[in-house]
């Protein structure tokens, strides 16, 4: 026995217990599919900024999706829309939870003077109005998925940071932190291997929050016209489409493979996190569990049920 | 003879789990007649709770009755709907619940908690319901005045009564106490079971009194009956129990409960003669003192927790330090291994007189003397490791074993401490343990590196009856072999003079009494220590009510 197999035996056994989740495991599924499309297609289509033929023609079998009002490829724009998304997306996801973690965490765990401050900060963000300052900030600053990435993760790690710092503060007074401490531990060791791994739902769920937050507001923003209009992204797809007065022209392809995409990813997402809550929160199955088995007629009684199954 | 007010046939209840169902209570059958105190006993997981909550049919599902009747007062408790039920708890029968403390809404006062049973069962409000709730209060002794407090005002034995004053409210004849005084201090909880029994005899009440405490029981029950697994393994009048009872279960339960008077018996626990305590102490505290401020830069309000305690250990010594909750017992063991920083006063360690309150740091030396062994099992080892880490990280960290040696150094540690064989418990992680194993395990991370002292704080008090002399009698062996210095913190004296060579009692912060553990338990000095060894003496009830 050695110290990686049972660290691995934590994460594995964590994973397994999600996946065997049937809406996590459905909802990783979806993201995992778009995930792919992201990465590989684009090498394989036409390249979604190339002028082809008639603006606006309606879906065919030249052009599954129609072209756009530049004549460009909606399939295309629609498949290489999702690399830069997924990306600005999950990354400003991760980014969150890190900055939460390392904030909220050394808030939580030391306490004192250091909380006083940190907290401080914490507060200031989460007083801030995030819309309007993301809007302020995304025009003034030069439109590069660089900036959104950052106006995404400065608007939005404040609500993380707190939600650990609050489970961070109820881990440090467990007894188990206070013997890794009197056995000699280092503070940092006791954060990432006695505490964050007991936090792993929580950071998932953070994560997944996250990302779905970061994948509206940047899908919003851009629709605004304040990201980068000239790289293809699900965000500018529809800001072209109301330029080019889509609704108006009834030209329907134009707007609903991206909008659908958008939805069908931050579904996904949300059901991967009804699974984690699940898994995490075991009465939610049993409860399910147990209102299939009592008769009906003895169920939301709030008596205790009487019947006998081995009969 | 007359007819049960009580009868249980055959009761069993199950609790649906997506694999097979758990049967929690087996084939439970008692009686309990008119104006009896009937026990039932019980450690956790027993199915003693189990077996009330079924029978007033409040516990919620995944559970449920899958056999057998109950007859209140003859009326069969398993047919009856749901408004039968309601009309039938607290006129008929009334409840004491586990934790009575946190039974009190804290935003009613206790006025308007009393007015609600009344006007829910007797239509009573008012003027009317005032005096009764006078009257109610004056019966457990508590000055109607009390009425405006709300429940934060009040102190732990006062809220337990106007808890048992609520469950009076309708007089029912029948009133069921769960664990009624398991939060409370030994003195308090000595004076509510007087209370309760005086009742009793004025109001004739029938009482179902659930515990784990059979030492307690044994007190003021009739009968009895002792549970195991969901099932009674023994049901008889106390007279008989106390003889010894017939089940082995019973005599292991009986077997293990230490007292606080007559003879101290000789065993393992007691000191070595052999054994030489050193002329200077290994731990010294002088005038230490802790603070709590509370937080916020307008609150003023300060907490003193600990005052100007002073004490010497000396190496190979068990010393005990005995108080109740909020006695600063627990913030002298924080101090001690330095988990928190005094405001006052110094802690010396082995006559070095190096002062360890200079430095903000804790050395990883001071670490290694000085290990502590908490209260709770369940919440002391972290559940996501494996036994092997949580003995293996304070190794590596002070770099005491190589890798290769460490696998054979754990197992030999966990076998010493009575978990056989080391392998196999090497790979478990918490949940696969019962309490006993894992407070075994947590010892022995405390052990493996080899400190001189050992903060004990309540090691046993989380733990069933039936196992707590086994792991005290760990820290004995460990002094007999190791000469390991021990400070064993407890709020049951009885326990402390079964293990300790000397004991400290505490009172709010400050030291009343110190003395060793013979002298104190049999010639104490203080009103306050008299009181204490009173209340952890056999036959307490008896001289209680003589001097009432």
């Amino acid at each position: 026995m050695n110290k990686t197999t049972y660290q691995n035996s934590i994460l594995s056994r964590w994973f397994i217990g999600i996946m065997s989740n049937q809406k996590a495991f459905t909802g990783s599924c979806v993201i995992l599919i778009f995930a792919l499309i992201a990465i590989f297609l684009p090498f394989f289509i036409q390249s979604p900024t190339d002028f082809l033929g008639t603006p606006l023609s309606p879906p065919s079998l030249e052009y599954i999706f129609g072209t756009n009002g530049q004549g460009q490829d909606v399939f295309a724009q629609t498949i290489c829309g999702a690399r830069q998304t997924l990306l600005v997306g999950f990354g400003a996801g991760i980014l969150v939870v890190i900055i939460g973690a390392l904030i909220g965490g050394i808030a939580g765990f030391y306490g004192g003077r250091t909380d006083d401050i940190l907290s401080l900060l914490i507060n200031i963000f989460l007083v801030m109005p995030g819309l309007p300052l993301m809007v302020i900030l995304a025009s003034y600053l030069p439109p590069t998925p660089g900036t959104l990435l950052g106006v995404l993760v400065f608007t939005g790690w404040a609500w993380n940071a707190r939600v650990i710092r609050s489970q961070m503060m109820t881990f440090r007074n467990r007894d188990f932190v206070s013997a890794a401490i009197i056995s000699g531990e280092s503070n940092i060791r006791i954060i990432i291997v006695e505490i964050m791994p007991r936090m792993l739902s929580l950071l998932a769920s953070s994560f997944i929050g996250a990302s779905i937050y970061a994948i509206g507001a940047q899908v919003g923003l851009e629709f605004l016209g304040l990201g980068d209009v000239s790289t293809v992204t699900w965000g500018t797809n529809l800001y072209w489409a109301s330029n080019d007065l889509a609704l108006l022209t009834e030209s329907w392809w134009t707007f609903i493979p991206t909008g659908l995409s958008i939805a069908m990813v931050s579904f996904a997402l949300t059901l991967i996190n009804f699974g984690i809550d699940e898994v995490s929160n075991p009465r939610l199955i049993s409860e399910r569990l147990w209102r299939n088995e009592i008769p009906e007629d003895m169920l939301n009684q709030g008596i205790t049920p009487v019947f006998n199954p081995h009969d | 003879m007359t007819k049960p007010l009580i009868s249980v046939e055959n009761l069993s209840v199950e609790y649906i789990t997506d694999t097979s169902p758990v049967k929690a209570v087996r084939d439970v059958t008692f009686e309990i007649f008119h104006g009896e105190i009937f026990g039932l006993v019980g450690e956790s997981g027993s199915g003693k709770s189990t077996v009330v909550q079924a029978m007033m049919r409040i516990l919620p599902p995944p559970a449920y009755i899958s056999g057998g009747k109950v007859f209140i007062n003859n009326e069969d408790i398993m047919e009856a709907s749901k408004s039968d039920i309601i009309g039938f708890r607290w006129k008929k029968i009334s409840i004491v619940m586990q934790s009575a403390l946190n039974a009190l809404n804290p935003v009613l006062s206790v006025r308007e908690q009393i007015h609600d049973v009344l006007d829910t069962h007797k239509g009573l409000n008012g003027k009317e319901a005032d005096d009764r709730a006078k009257e109610l209060l004056s019966l457990v002794d508590i000055n109607y005045d009390r009425l405006e407090s709300y429940p934060h005002q009040l102190s732990g034995g006062m809220k337990q009564r106007i808890v048992i004053a609520i469950a009076l409210a309708i007089m029912p004849p029948i009133i069921i106490m769960d664990e009624p005084t398991t939060a409370l201090d030994v003195i308090v909880e000595r004076e509510i079971i007087a209370k309760i029994i005086e009742l009793r005899k004025e109001l004739g009440i029938t009482i179902l009194f659930i515990t784990h405490d059979l030492n307690l029981l044994m007190e003021f029950a009739d009968r009895l009956a002792i549970m195991k697994n969901g099932e009674i393994v023994e049901l008889d009048k106390v007279k008989d129990i106390q003889k010894g009872g017939k089940h082995s279960y019973t005599k292991k339960l009986i077997g293990s409960i230490p007292s606080a008077s007559g003879k101290r018996q000789k065993g393992l626990l007691s000191r070595p003669d052999s054994l030489n305590l050193s002329k200077s102490p290994i731990l010294e505290v002088h005038n230490l003192e802790k603070v709590f401020q509370s937080p916020g830069i307008f609150n003023k309000n300060k907490i003193i927790a600990v005052n100007n305690v002073s004490f010497k250990i000396f190496k190979g010594e068990i010393v005990a330090l005995v108080g109740e909750s909020g006695s600063g017992k627990s913030t002298i063991a924080k101090l001690i291994t330095r988990m928190i920083r005094p405001s006052a006063g110094s802690i010396y360690l082995d006559g070095k007189n190096k002062k360890v309150t200079e430095s903000r740091s804790v050395p990883l030396e001071y670490r290694k003397t000085v290990q502590m062994v908490f209260q709770d099992p369940f919440g002391s080892l972290n559940s996501i490791h494996t036994v092997y880490h949580h003995l293996a990280r304070p190794l590596l960290r002070h770099g005491l074993k190589e890798q290769e040696k460490i696998l054979s150094h754990i197992i030999h540690l966990l076998e010493k401490v009575g978990l056989n064989p080391g392998e196999k418990f090497a790979d478990k992680f918490p949940h696969e343990m019962s309490g006993g194993e894992r407070q075994r395990v947590a010892i022995a991370r405390a052990l493996s590196l080899k400190p001189q002292i050992i903060v004990a704080d309540e090691p046993t008090s989380m733990l069933d009856v039936s196992i707590r002399m086994d792991v005290l009698e760990i820290f004995a062996k460990m002094r007999k072999e190791n000469n390991l210095t021990v400070l064993f913190i407890t709020h049951d004296l009885a326990s402390a003079r079964y293990l300790a060579d000397r004991i400290i009692v505490l009172k709010n912060g400050s030291i009343i009494e110190e003395n060793t553990s013979e002298d104190l338990i049999q010639n104490p000095r203080e009103k306050y220590t008299k009181q204490l060894v009173h209340a952890a003496s056999p036959g307490w009830l008896n001289s209680l009510s003589k001097n009432s």
